[in-house]
């Protein structure tokens, strides 16, 4: 090979870029999470760990980190379950998989904030569709009666249902009950879709002859063969889906701004929101970025614990 | 398992999948039925998914003094002129073009020619360039983005197109990608070309781009779908300028100034929005599902 410059001219770019872009800037966030610093005054004082303390502190950085780690739990197994199930029952299918894949992946490419204004109008609890539904639900007798448990002599007013029909249903969105779970089951709704097709892959990838092999050994039902073959062979896929949903899921942002800005009552007030608002909105940078270091803390170590999983346990070739 | 039972089966998976792709598509229904009908028809929930399409009349047109044939029509098409005139709609799906635009070609650009030197070039530092993107793969942009708004704040570039193409000029994921697609090629292609005299320079654009092209669409489309549907970062560095804001951030501003009769407006801009991806998508599917699942990674 010719010694020549061209490596140095070809590399340059990319690393100044990779230092000034990427590497930099999280020195300046661990720097700044030590500051009050703020755009525009002259001054900032080195405060030590007190933006960490108040982030330990204070009500609202306890509801935060609770609504965060609350949405992580509720959309990450859900999202992925759903994933791996419709990718199951699709592939099994005889007729018509393709047409319901491709509906499942629509919210992955459709821009998030446009489907989270028209999930609002669905919401509405005036006239949105979802309660118009299940107002209209309450009219329909036998379904009243299944639903309330009124057949069997419960009183209607003690299930969900019948106590909906009797002082009307949620406010969904502007209910501090039900609206982080509202924004959870959008989260769900967006991101299933694209597990779906990491385990259409997945399932793809396992060889025939093991189920041949597994019904030889005597796994005679649909159970037996999903649990003996389907589910430890897609041990690598299990890994990398539940790491990157969990990483999508504390990144949680367009929703939340667009349709509770955290409210009501903190309820929806998760990480990269709340980073937003107090960096941005408040121009208060240092506890801004003393949550970007939280955020970036709690994304390594998924991020490690993949790694760790994908070197210890996951080699079946 | 007899024919019976198997037929069953297949009857209830698709009921259930059926249920599912209700729920997943409601939003989308109502995104285009609401862009279709009138404010009355969306007020009492009435007309389907087309509405009536009876001819309706502008108030605010009236307001404005013309006369009342100029401001008669059918809701569709009061809809979606009001979507490009009420608030500057082109000017946001311009504005989202040259970005994603932008951003795309600039980490081409960068990342082509670093791939090629980190696969086929050998150089003192190789290894720990390879390490530094493997380090870079590990950050989520979520965790610069404060510090980013920062530095740009400083210097002054907030509130510009640069500050909204500017980080994402480099990305260690489509090194990373073309790096290994990269290592797939032949020596022998490469040496050929030196012996027909091309220089590095040339190599890069001339032999590796065009072998890269599958690899290239793939990493097109995950770039594409990404910062065409961002909505976090533009609303970090874009305050309150309309000529600068993209598509979903100028949806969010239509959303603010919302009064009552203007629900079908914002829907025919969302669906403005969202229909170029989603159309793209149903005539490109394994492409696409391909680009986003592998670029997954990132």
């Amino acid at each position: 090979m010719r010694s020549s410059s061209a490596p140095i001219w070809f590399v340059a770019p990319a690393v100044i870029l990779m230092c000034l872009l990427l590497l930099i800037p999280i020195v300046i966030a661990a720097g700044l999470s030590f500051t009050n610093y703020s755009l525009g005054s002259q001054s900032f004082e080195w405060i030590g760990f007190s933006n960490y303390f108040t982030l330990l502190e204070f009500s609202s950085y306890k509801k935060m980190f609770s609504a965060s780690l609350t949405y992580v739990i509720v959309v990450v197994p859900v999202s992925v379950a759903l994933g791996l199930g419709s990718a199951m029952m699709i592939t099994s299918l005889k007729i018509g998989g393709e047409i319901y894949k491709t509906i499942f992946f629509l919210p992955v490419m459709a821009t998030l904030l446009a489907m989270a204004i028209a999930w609002e109008f669905a919401l509405n609890p005036l006239n949105g569709v979802i309660n118009n539904t299940l107002r209209s639900g309450c009219d329909i007798g036998w379904l009243h009666s299944i639903l309330t448990g009124t057949w069997y002599g419960a009183d209607p007013a003690n299930s969900w249902f019948g106590n909906g029909c009797i002082n009307d249903f949620p406010l969904w969105l502007r209910e501090r009950k039900y609206a982080l779970s509202t924004i959870a089951f959008i989260g769900i709704w967006q991101v299933f879709g694209f597990n779906m097709v990491l385990y259409l892959a997945g399932i793809t990838g396992i060889p025939r002859e093991l189920y041949h092999a597994a019904a030889v050994d005597g796994a005679a039902s649909a159970w037996e063969r999903f649990r003996l073959v389907t589910w430890p062979m897609l041990g690598p896929t299990h890994v990398f889906v539940i790491t990157i949903t969990s990483i999508r899921s504390f990144q949680v942002f367009d929703t939340v701004e667009a349709l509770t800005q955290g409210g009501p009552a903190k309820s929806t007030y998760m990480l990269v929101y709340a980073m937003y608002e107090k960096g941005v909105r408040h121009n208060q940078l240092g506890i801004g970025a003393a949550i970007t270091m939280v955020f970036l803390i709690f994304v390594l170590s998924l991020t490690l614990i993949q790694v760790y999983f994908v070197n210890r346990r996951v080699h079946y070739s | 398992m007899t024919v019976n039972s198997s037929w069953f089966g297949e009857f209830i998976k698709h009921v259930v999948l059926l249920v599912g792709a209700l729920v997943v598509i409601l939003p989308f229904y109502l995104m285009i039925s609401y862009s279709l009908k009138s404010p009355v028809e969306i007020a009492t929930n009435t007309g389907g998914l087309f509405g009536a399409q009876e001819m309706m009349t502008d108030p605010r047109c009236l307001k404005a003094g013309k006369p009342e044939a100029d401001c008669t029509m059918r809701p569709i098409v009061y809809n979606y002129t009001a979507a490009f005139t009420e608030a500057p709609l082109l000017r946001y799906l311009f504005n989202g073009v040259v970005v994603t635009a932008s951003i795309f070609f600039i980490q081409v650009l960068i990342a082509l020619p670093c791939a090629y030197a980190l696969s086929k070039l050998k150089f003192w530092g190789r290894d720990v360039v390879f390490g530094l993107v493997l380090f870079c793969l590990l950050i989520p942009v979520h965790a610069i983005a404060l510090p980013l708004y920062v530095m740009l704040a400083k210097l002054g570039l907030t509130n510009t197109y640069a500050a909204l193409v500017i980080p994402w000029t480099i990305s260690v994921f489509g090194i990373f990608l073309m790096r290994q697609f990269f290592m797939t090629v032949p020596d022998d292609l490469i040496d050929a070309a030196r012996v027909d005299g091309m220089s590095e320079f040339a190599i890069v654009w001339r032999v590796m781009l065009p072998t890269a092209i599958p690899a290239l669409l793939a990493f097109a489309i995950f770039s594409v779908v990404a910062h065409w549907n961002d909505y976090f970062w533009p609303r970090m560095v874009i305050t309150g300028d309309l000529n600068l804001m993209t598509p979903p951030l100028g949806l969010r501003m239509f959303k603010s100034d919302l009064d009552g009769n203007e629900y079908g407006p914002m829907m025919a801009a969302a669906t403005v929005v969202v229909a170029p991806l989603v159309v793209a998508f149903l005539l490109a599917q394994r492409r696409f599902i391909e680009g986003i699942t592998m670029s997954g990674m990132k």
